[in-house]
C-alpha cells in the first residue's frame, strides 16, 4: 500500500503539470474559436453588426435577426464574408440584434433607444438645414439690413445644424476604428486566471467532498467506540 | 458543442435537467473516499479540455474528453461533468446556466453509454491491444453520440434533424479521432502506473 501511495505521489505532480501546460501551449498556437459574439452600432440611419467566433474567426453566412424590445421580429439578414450585416433602422425604439450561428451557438446585442434617437434626431434635422443653408448663401446675406434681420435669427441656428452634421460625419469617420476596436474587445477569451480559478474550484470541491465523507466515517467509528465503552 | 442560452425550448431544457439530476443522483450514490480525487482530477481535465480548439469550417469545435471520463468513471462521470460544465458556464461563458442540464446530459449520457460498451476491457485479464482499441473506441464513440444528441436537441426545437446532425457529426470528426487517441493514451498511462484506478469501479 505504501509503495502504491508513493507511486501516486509521483504521478500527481505530472497531472497538475499537464493541466497547467495544456491551456498555455494551445492558447498561443491555434487560431481557435469558441463561443460566438455579435456587436452592433448605429451610424446615421443604419445599424451595423459584426459577428464572430472568439479569437476573430468571422461568422460567415449566419442568420442575424432584428427584434424590438418586446421581441417582435422586424428584419432579417445574413452575414457576409466578413461576418458583417447591416439594417436600415426601421423604427425609433430600442432594438435587439440576435445572431444564430450553426450548432446551437447564439448571441445577442441590445441597442438602447437613446443611441438610435440621438442619431435619428440629427438625421431628421439635416435636410431642413440643407434647404435653408442655400438661402443663407453670401449673396442673400449681402442684402439690406432689414432683409438680413429676418434670416439672421435663422443662420445662427442653421449654421449650428450644418456644423453639427459635419461634426457627426467626421466623428463617425474618426470613431470607426475605435468602434472596431470595441467590437474586437467584445470577445475575451478565458485567460489563465479563469482557468486556474476553475481548477482551484474543482480541487476545493474535492476537498469539501472528502471532508464530508471522512467526517461520516469518523463519526461511525466514534459511535462504535462509544458503544464498546458502554 | 455547448448549446447557448435561448436556443432551446423550455420543455427540452427541463427534460435535460431531469435526466441530468437522475444521472447525478446515480453517480453520487455510493461514492467512496477513493473515488473523489479521481473524479476531481478528471473533472478538471474536462474543464480545461474545452479550451483546446480545432477550427473546422464555419464554426469551431473543441476537445471534450467525455469518453475518457465515461471509460474511467462510469456513472460518476455525471457529477464530474456537471461541475466542469457549470464552471465553464460561469467563468468562460460557454453554454449557460439554463442550458446546464441539457449540456450535461449531452456530454455525460454518451460517457455512460461508452462505459457500458467498452468498460469491460479495463479488467487486467484483457489483452493490451484489445484494451487500447476499446479505449480509442470509447473516446471516438462518446463524441459521436454527443454530436447526435446535440443535433437531436436542435431538431426538437425546430431545426431540420439530418442537416443539423450531419453538420455537427462532420465537424466533430477530427475531434473524434483526436479524442480516441488521447483517451487511449491516458488509459494506457493509467493502466501502467495505477491499474487499480481503472479496475475499482463497480456501479
Amino acid at each position: 500500500m505504501f509503495k502504491k501511495n508513493q507511486n501516486l505521489c509521483k504521478v500527481i505532480p505530472f497531472l497538475y503539470l499537464f493541466l497547467l501546460i495544456l491551456p498555455i501551449t494551445f492558447h498561443t498556437t491555434a487560431a481557435f474559436a469558441h463561443k460566438v459574439t455579435i456587436f452592433a452600432w448605429v451610424e446615421g440611419d443604419t445599424i451595423y453588426t459584426q459577428s464572430k467566433f472568439s479569437k476573430g474567426r468571422k461568422a460567415k453566412g449566419s442568420l442575424v435577426t432584428l427584434f424590438d424590445m418586446e421581441g417582435n421580429k422586424l428584419l432579417e439578414g445574413t452575414t457576409n464574408e466578413k461576418g458583417e450585416c447591416s439594417f436600415k433602422i426601421p423604427q425609433k425604439t430600442g432594438l435587439k440584434v440576435v445572431l444564430k450561428a450553426s450548432m446551437g451557438h447564439m448571441a445577442e446585442w441590445k441597442i438602447p433607444v437613446e443611441e438610435i434617437a440621438a442619431t435619428q434626431a440629427s438625421q431628421t434635422k439635416t435636410p431642413e438645414a440643407g434647404v435653408i443653408s442655400d438661402i443663407i448663401s453670401p449673396s442673400n446675406l449681402s442684402g439690406s439690413e432689414a432683409d438680413a434681420k429676418q434670416p439672421i435669427s435663422g443662420p445662427a441656428s442653421l449654421q449650428k445644424e450644418e456644423i453639427r452634421r459635419l461634426i457627426d460625419e467626421s466623428l463617425d469617420q474618426k470613431l470607426s476604428p475605435i468602434i472596431n476596436m470595441l467590437a474586437d474587445s467584445q470577445d475575451q477569451d478565458p485567460g489563465i486566471s479563469e482557468v486556474m480559478g476553475g481548477i482551484g474550484y474543482i480541487f476545493g470541491l474535492v476537498g469539501v467532498a472528502l471532508y464530508f465523507t471522512n467526517r461520516r466515517k469518523t463519526q461511525e467509528v466514534r459511535g462504535q467506540r462509544s458503544e464498546v465503552e458502554k | 458543442m455547448h448549446i447557448s442560452e435561448g436556443v432551446l425550448s423550455p420543455a427540452i431544457l427541463i427534460g435535460g435537467a431531469v435526466v441530468t439530476m437522475a444521472g447525478v443522483a446515480i453517480g453520487l450514490k455510493g461514492v467512496d473516499n477513493k473515488d473523489i480525487p479521481k473524479m476531481g482530477i478528471l473533472s478538471a481535465a474536462f474543464f480545461v479540455a474545452s479550451l483546446v480548439h480545432v477550427p473546422v469550417g464555419p464554426a469551431s469545435v473543441h476537445m471534450i474528453l467525455n469518453g475518457l471520463l465515461g471509460f474511467i468513471l462510469g456513472w460518476k462521470a455525471f457529477p464530474a461533468i456537471l461541475v466542469a460544465l457549470g464552471l465553464q458556464a460561469l467563468l468562460f461563458q460557454f453554454g449557460g446556466i439554463t442550458t446546464l442540464g441539457v449540456n450535461t446530459m449531452n456530454m455525460a449520457l454518451p460517457a455512460v453509454i461508452c462505459y457500458y460498451l467498452f468498460g469491460w476491457s479495463t479488467k487486467s485479464s484483457i489483452k493490451q491491444s484489445v484494451f487500447i482499441t476499446a479505449a480509442f473506441a470509447s473516446g471516438f464513440c462518446a463524441v459521436l453520440v454527443s454530436s447526435i444528441l446535440v443535433g437531436f436537441c436542435l431538431y426538437l426545437t425546430g431545426e431540420a434533424f439530418s442537416p443539423a446532425a450531419k453538420l455537427i457529426v462532420a465537424a466533430h470528426l477530427p475531434v473524434m479521432i483526436i479524442e480516441g487517441i488521447v483517451t487511449a493514451a491516458c488509459a494506457v498511462f493509467l493502466k501502467k502506473i495505477r491499474p487499480e484506478l481503472l479496475e475499482e469501479i463497480n456501479v
